[in-house]
């Protein structure tokens, strides 16, 4: 390892790039950077094909990468899934009945949300190059129907929305992030969760005051670990209705606060994302005769 | 075409399979949700094995194809703290850090946590406050983890921006104590 002793060369390139970058972030703050937003579109026009193609062909690799990495993680959900499995065809035959009578009484309720909605199959081909926000690229964009704010789903429920696009991809901005926010509801109660970071489990502020075990003169409802909270599709909201989000996962009681905080853990794995499913939907489209939601 | 071209080019052309790989294989080399930053691993070692000047070139650089994948943060944020980060470890390269590989590791680790705590405050500074609304705990975790991840990788990202830099024949110079470098 040897050094270069240019010092005063060095002060001066680093004088003009720290001045270049406080001038780009400050176009890009002020709302004048088209052209970065072009930029950004264009990098991600460009490079998703090639990002695609390197995603299908090191699969295997990056499989084994993740099983290394993640070694003991895995062996603890192996365990936890043989289980899973063990539980679920025990509850087999019951969800089946279950899900007939569901059918039945969404039917006579006339929701017009549960099924109708179009969906485009897209698949995760760049994720987040950053651990401080979460989105990952889609190979689908406009050419495909794709728009700003159409809500994602994967297997299991909510994953995202659509904060970008291009002709040919989509940035999906994921619920791990900070700056998502989706109106949810649990039970009869309702509240808006957002995202802390990747890793991070989600907070829900809820509109109401809330007890430790709701009963009594209230709707059956109980605020305990492992519930699964849902969008609420209140007017205005950025997502249809009934849509899994996240399982309740702490629930801290503080005597001098008007409600309990409660921690959030999404249905979704996003950190292991391949297939996604954009709604084809919005909030106008919601508000039309005939629309969803 | 000289070898210091073609060490430039060979930098460039590492740098661009840097963001390539960063943004495809990144997720699965999570650990606990964190990914090792392989942009900030090659300005580090810009630093490292080229000193001040090539530390803020290629850590400028670095960091700018990083902006272009980033959707919330301001572009130009992560140049910034990059270009800044290479430039400080080129210059403690040059005046206090000692030789010697086993020295890479936990160089990387403390630029890491330099560079991902310069990068959280830079972006507090310009209003993206949420960039701390993970909260003390997640932050560190993720600081923590991170760095770590970069130091485990270090040595092979070391290596090959070495042999990019250098070529084979500039490795084998720069072992017997020659102090050129492609980027002059």
């Amino acid at each position: 390892m040897a050094a270069i002793r240019r010092p005063a060369r060095a002060r001066y390139v680093l004088a003009v790039l720290v001045l270049v970058s406080v001038t780009l972030i400050t176009l890009d703050q002020r709302g004048g950077g088209k052209a970065i937003t072009t930029l950004r579109d264009d990098a991600h026009t460009v490079t998703s094909p090639i990002q695609g193609a390197i995603h299908d062909a090191l699969r295997p690799v990056g499989n084994f990468l993740t099983g290394a990495a993640n070694y003991g993680t895995l062996e603890k959900e192996n365990e936890r899934l043989r289980q899973q499995v063990a539980n679920m065809q025990n509850q087999s035959l019951a969800a089946s009945a279950e899900q007939a009578e569901a059918q039945r009484v969404l039917a006579q309720a006339h929701l017009p949300f549960v099924g109708s909605i179009p969906t485009i199959t897209a698949q995760v081909v760049n994720s987040d190059a950053s651990n401080f926000e979460s989105s990952v690229t889609i190979d689908k964009g406009t050419s495909d129907g794709v728009a700003l704010g159409q809500p994602v789903v994967a297997t299991g429920g909510l994953v995202g929305t659509i904060v970008g696009v291009t002709r040919h991809s989509a940035v999906l901005r994921l619920l791990t992030d900070p700056n998502f926010v989706v109106g949810v509801q649990l039970g009869p109660v309702v509240g808006s969760a957002k995202g802390t970071g990747i890793g991070g489990p989600m907070q829900v502020t809820f509109d109401q005051p809330i007890q430790p075990a709701l009963s009594g003169t209230q709707p059956k409802f109980s605020l305990a670990k492992g519930n699964v909270v849902v969008t609420s599709g209140l007017q205005g909201e950025a997502f249809p209705s009934g849509i899994p989000v996240a399982r309740v996962a702490s629930v801290a009681h503080s005597p001098n606060a008007p409600a309990p905080t409660v921690t959030l853990t999404p249905v979704v794995n996003v950190s292991e994302l391949d297939i996604v499913s954009v709604e084809i939907w919005s909030p106008q489209s919601a508000s039309t005769p005939g629309g969803n939601g | 075409m000289t070898p210091r071209t073609l060490g430039q080019l060979r930098v460039v052309a590492l740098v661009l399979v840097g963001i390539v790989i960063q943004t495809t294989l990144g997720a699965d080399l999570r650990v606990q949700g964190v990914a090792p930053d392989l942009m900030l691993m090659l300005a580090i070692c810009a630093g490292l094995y080229g000193g001040a000047h090539q530390g803020v070139l290629v850590g400028f650089a670095c960091g700018l194809l990083s902006d272009l994948f980033l959707t919330n943060t301001p572009f130009g944020l992560t140049a910034l703290t990059f270009c800044l980060v290479g430039y400080l470890v080129g210059t403690l390269r040059a005046t206090l850090l000692p030789d010697g590989w086993p020295l890479v590791p936990p160089v990387v680790f403390v630029a890491s946590v330099v560079g991902i705590v310069a990068f959280l405050g830079f972006g507090d500074l310009v209003g993206q406050v949420r960039l701390l609304s993970g909260g003390r705990t997640v932050l560190v975790r993720t600081v923590v983890i991170e760095a770590l991840a970069n130091a485990v990788l270090s040595l092979p990202v070391a290596l090959l921006y070495e042999r990019c830099a250098r070529g084979t024949h500039g490795a084998a110079e720069l072992a017997q104590g020659s102090t050129e470098s492609a980027f002059g």
